[in-house]
């Protein structure tokens, strides 16, 4: 073998803690190295130059590059190699960098170090092999997980490209957060207005599949080749038979059931559609409440419905979908701060008395009692007396920046939204009295900052910088206590209502839903980008993309551009035939194998899978493991279960690790 | 009567079996390993106190496999090692029939008599002197009160020494170690077709006898049983050297119960104790 | 034997690729510091580390060995940490019984975003592991048994 070792200065980042020309002479002494130089920039040009030429002139058969962390500019030396004929994976990469001369300062001790991780590079490059990339088919087919705003975008992209899209909601009708919103910022325009054609789009387009009232139980496989198991709740109503003509929800004789959709101001049958405009337009009953499922009498419903549609038997039905692709647009869900949940670490429940007083609301609340289709008919009017509040009190920041009692990210819509809800109030209440508690205002964004303005200026919104202490109610009304920070008094108000602009917070769900599918998520339970600047729509998990609040709080265009971002990241999948995938897998040594399938049992992935032996003359000899390449991620867990050593992972062998830890023998 | 000549002599001429592995007494006080194969040799085969060994070994043994219908003698720590086999893809239930008795402890090592003061460690705390798991049951005496076990004093002891008076424990009895790998052999399940110890690309475990290696080795083999081993203690009886490996196993057994509350080869498709997880397992040692 | 309390104890850590070699990856990138003793090798997921690796590490002269990939629920390979946590949970208790001390034995957990958590495991490992002393009772017991040095 002869290797190469090119040590990066990576200008002063490595040279200036680790002694490069140093590391490079002593580098040259491990046995089978046949050049070792030292470089300003090794990924520059001319520092790329050197190794391709020292490949040519010394004929290497490995090449280690001492510089950045492999992360970072592994593929471009790999590539650099590949470019003069190298099989890319004979080259490997000490990270000197970001775990050597970034976190030491003595000189002795770093370059020591470094010529250790040189060595353990060497080592492990020696007993490389030439290795090529499997290739995959893609399924050219996309699931997409929430049928909000941003889920209803991206299928709409995938399908207008000409690729067929499971569309998933687990509600009984898409359309999101978004559907429940009055007017939108900046703009006022009507939520439903623009949102409603989209939905109506999805639901007649040929090429997408719509499993509303449905979540995804299973994912197997990977990139290109995911096999969804999809759960479709039991609606008890025959989606085949019902015409929507509603009659069974106007008989129910059940009236009582919290309104979801209007956010429990209201009440709903116990068959009901969530709104007038619910895609698709089909009831769905709620056994929790139904006479019927409680009781065995009533059967209202299929008294009425003349298309037979109603079916208490209906169970829970699997349905298995293969997808080349899955955006997950699960979207958010609103702080609740009345009751704290058993083990939240969340502290600030019970705050400014919201679910105690009736006249307390949230932001999605306000919205209700602000749309047309409300169930004040866009009136503002008490939840508790129906009378029309002359003076309402706006909180921003419930929950969000608050790192002692609540979540210290900024939930970013809010700023906005208070906005918007003050000036519709004051349009609708024109002697009515609007105040803003506000911490700081965030209005980044096209027309945003006008829009705030225009709040102040133009429909006199009273902005108070400063925090609210408490809220009591006396005599009708409730006595809200803050601070004016920039006038430096207290203030109070005798307010009518009170809106809270409580945090944006994952859906309850999200952790689940993301070990289900396999990618990571955030301490909030926000899912995870892979990388947060240049690859902010997808996950690790290759084939999976994130768009919209799922990700972190987000608004409307923020949510649609993501949308069709990760619309675009599975159709640059789609564009080609044949994936190829790292080549990094487990092999199994079949005559030492004694089948004892641990490392089945250990495989996430169902790569595993039982091979008979057979000899010459056809008889069966015995069963061993054998590794499907296609579905093999290269985790090695079975490596390290099998007793034997019977099943070894490409690149990272027994040898390989074994030189690795060998090559530390003389630290 | 269901004797063991009955029992046999049926087995073979309605056809139930084609080898019984048994054993076959050399003295009054020593029994050895017989295959019996027809009806002929079956008055050879005793099944006592003397019958040491655990069969199961042979089980997994490529000759042995040929046969369609193997019947077996175990007692009930051999069948633990059965089931366990089974439940590692290494025997079919239906190709194995077990036959079985009450059993009062076997003798320490074979040459003296059977009595309070010559019982096996194992057979002391052993669970399964009535076997749960067998096909055919020979008359046999009632479990009778066995003296109490050593075992766990002799762990508790091991335990609450310091961590080098340990390792000067083991390392003292390691370094007896010839590397004969008669503790391998006569384990059941020890099955695997090349040892790691005998993997040489890359060589993880040296093969010369030196005391780095010996410790090394023996900690690979017991770590390689934890959760596996069912505790016949064949291994340790084998050892010409007596390194008392039981007390190893014994104490990875008490880890394993303590852990996980789990004990090998107990039932027929139970979860292996590794190749399994909860996400509730203990991890307060990780930071 | 005391005068040794000062010595510098060679530590290899075995990591995964995704959680905690990126973690310690983020501290070189917050130039976070830490002590120079230790040494990684990367492994896809820790899932892979063997406790052979274990052994060998001290066969070949460590002080002591640091273990970490994903926290539980996080593994890029769904599982692989959880099979590792449960053949840890034997496998170091078995070294304990054998009598390595388990001040030389380190776990942890450290995800992607951690790196001021690597730094702090480290120097602790660090500081455990000098307080066990040097360990040569392994490397060197082929020649003059001595369990410290």
């Amino acid at each position: 073998m002869k290797i190469g070792v090119f040590v990066c200065h990576c200008g002063e980042n490595i040279g200036k803690t680790v002694d490069c020309p140093r590391a490079a002479q002593e580098s040259a002494k491990i046995p089978g190295v046949v050049i070792s130089v030292d470089n300003k920039y090794t990924c520059s040009d001319p520092g790329q130059n050197m190794i391709k030429n020292a490949i040519k002139e010394y004929n290497l058969d490995g090449v280690v590059v001492a510089s950045c962390s492999p992360h970072m500019h592994e593929k471009t030396f790999r590539k650099a190699v590949a470019s003069v004929g190298m099989n890319p994976y004979m080259c490997e990469i000490a990270n000197i960098r970001e775990q050597c001369s970034w976190v030491h300062d003595d000189v002795e001790e770093a370059t020591k170090k470094a010529i250790d991780l040189i060595r353990i590079a060497v080592e492990k490059v020696k007993r490389n092999f030439a290795l090529t990339p499997i290739k995959v088919p893609v399924t050219k087919r996309a699931l997409v997980i929430g049928g909000g705003i941003s889920g209803i975008q991206s299928a709409l992209d995938i399908a207008n490209a000409g690729y067929e899209v499971v569309l998933v909601e687990k509600e009984p009708s898409i359309g999101g957060h978004m559907s429940q919103l009055s007017e939108t910022f900046p703009t006022l325009d009507c939520s439903q207005c623009i949102l409603t054609p989209r939905m109506v789009e999805v639901y007649q387009h040929p090429k997408i599949k719509l499993l509303t009232y449905s979540e995804v139980e299973k994912v197997e496989g990977f990139i290109g080749n995911f096999k969804v198991t999809i759960k479709k709740k039991p609606r008890y109503v025959d989606e085949t038979k019902c015409t929507g003509c509603g009659l069974c929800t106007q008989k129910c004789p059940i009236k009582k059931a919290p309104n979801e959709f209007e956010q429990g101001m209201i009440k709903r049958t116990a068959i009901y559609v969530p709104f007038p405009q619910a895609v698709p337009n089909i009831p769905v009953i709620d056994n929790t409440v139904c006479t019927y499922f409680r009781t065995g009498k009533c059967q209202m419903c299929v008294k009425v419905c003349g298309k037979e549609a109603i079916d208490f038997n209906q169970k829970e039905r699997f349905v298995v979908e293969e997808v080349g692709a899955i955006i997950v647009a699960t979207g958010y869900s609103l702080y609740k701060i009345d009751k704290k949940p058993k083990d939240s670490p969340i502290k600030g429940y019970g705050e400014y008395g919201y679910g105690i007083y009736p006249d307390v609301i949230d932001g999605l609340q306000f919205e209700r009692l602000a749309s047309a289709s409300g169930p004040t008919a866009g009136e503002i009017k008490r939840p508790s007396d129906k009378k029309e509040p002359k003076k309402v009190v706006f909180i921003q920041c419930v929950g969000s920046r608050d790192e002692s009692k609540g979540f210290s990210y900024c939930s970013k819509i809010c700023c906005m939204y208070t906005a918007k809800h003050a000036m519709l109030y004051k349009h609708k209440v024109h002697d009515g009295e609007a105040y803003v508690f506000y911490m700081d205002i965030r209005s980044g964004g096209k027309m945003y900052e006008e829009f705030v303005r225009r709040a102040i200026e133009e429909d006199d919104v009273k902005y108070i910088r400063g925090r609210v202490s408490r809220i009591y109610e006396d005599g009708g009304k409730y006595i809200v206590k803050g601070e004016d920070t920039i006038a430096g008094i207290p203030v109070e108000i005798d307010a009518d209502m009170v809106v809270l602009a409580t945090a944006i917070v994952a859906q309850n769900d999200s952790k689940k839903l993301a070990q289900t599918i396999g990618i990571p998520y955030d301490k909030y339970g926000f899912l995870n980008e892979v990388h947060p600047k240049l690859r902010p729509v997808e996950s690790s998990t290759a084939g999976v993309y994130l768009a919209g609040a799922c990700q972190a709080p987000r608004d409307i265009p923020e949510s649609v551009a993501m949308a069709s971002a990760a619309a675009s990241k599975a159709l640059v999948l789609f564009g080609s035939d044949m994936l190829e995938r790292e080549p990094t897998i487990a092999k199994v040594n079949e005559s030492t194998c004694a089948g004892c399938f641990y490392c089945q049992k250990v495989c996430a992935y169902n790569a595993i899978e039982k091979k008979e032996i057979k000899d010459r003359n056809g008889n069966f000899v015995k069963y061993v493991a054998y590794v499907n390449p296609g579905l093999c991620q290269g985790c090695g867990t079975c490596n390290a279960t099998c007793p034997s050593k019977s099943v070894e992972l490409i690149g990272y062998t027994d040898e390989q690790i074994f030189a690795e830890i060998n090559a530390l023998a003389t630290l | 009567m269901n004797n063991l000549y009955n029992i046999a002599k049926d087995l073979f001429s309605t056809n139930k079996v084609d080898l019984i592995i048994g054993y076959k007494s050399i003295d009054s006080r020593r029994t050895k390993p017989i295959f019996v194969s027809s009806n002929e040799d079956v008055d050879h085969l005793v099944f006592n106190e003397y019958s040491l060994n655990n069969l199961s070994v042979y089980l997994t043994r490529k000759d042995i496999k040929k046969y369609n219908k193997i019947g077996i003698l175990a007692k009930g720590c051999d069948i633990r090692a059965i089931v366990q086999l089974i439940n590692e893809n290494q025997i079919e239930r239906e190709k194995i029939l077990i036959i079985s008795k009450k059993c009062n402890g076997v003798v320490k090592d074979f040459g003296l008599e059977y009595n309070e003061e010559n019982i096996a460690e194992k057979c002391k705390s052993c669970k399964v002197r009535t076997p749960k798991v067998f096909d055919l049951m020979i008359d046999s005496e009632e479990e009778k009160k066995l003296p109490e076990p050593t075992i766990s004093s002799r762990v508790n002891e091991l335990d609450s020494m310091t961590p080098e008076e340990r390792f000067e424990f083991w390392r003292n009895e390691f370094s007896k170690c010839i590397r004969c790998y008669a503790c391998r052999q006569a384990c059941p399940l020890c099955y695997c077709e090349r040892c790691i110890v005998d993997k040489n690309i890359p060589d993880w475990i040296e093969s010369s006898p030196t005391q780095r290696a010996n410790f090394s080795w023996n900690l690979i083999r017991a770590f390689h049983l934890s959760g596996r081993c069912i505790g016949c203690g064949e291994c340790e009886r084998v050892c010409p050297v007596d390194i008392p490996l039981s007390l190893l196993n014994a104490k990875m057994g008490i880890v394993a119960f303590k852990e996980f509350n789990y004990a090998t080869g107990m039932e027929i498709g139970e979860p292996t104790l590794v190749g399994n997880y909860s996400n509730e397992d203990n991890e307060d040692f990780i930071k | 034997m005391e005068t040794n309390i000062n010595f510098e104890p060679k530590i290899i850590a075995f990591v995964c690729n995704w959680c905690t070699y990126t973690g310690a990856d983020l501290a070189g990138t917050s130039r976070l510091k830490y002590a120079h003793n230790v040494r990684i090798i990367k492994l896809p997921c820790t899932g892979r580390i063997d406790p052979l690796f274990i052994i060998k590490a001290f066969e070949k002269g460590a002080d002591g060995v640091l273990v970490s990939g994903c926290h539980p629920g996080d593994c890029h390979y769904t599982s692989g940490n959880f099979h590792a946590r449960r053949r840890w949970i034997l496998f170091n208790q078995l070294l304990n019984f054998a009598g390595i001390d388990n001040r030389r034995v380190h776990f942890s957990w450290v995800s992607a975003s951690e790196g001021r958590k690597w730094v702090d495991v480290i120097n602790e490992v660090i500081e455990t592991v000098r307080k066990a002393r040097p360990f040569v009772g392994y490397s060197k017991m082929n020649k003059e048994y001595v369990y410290n040095e």
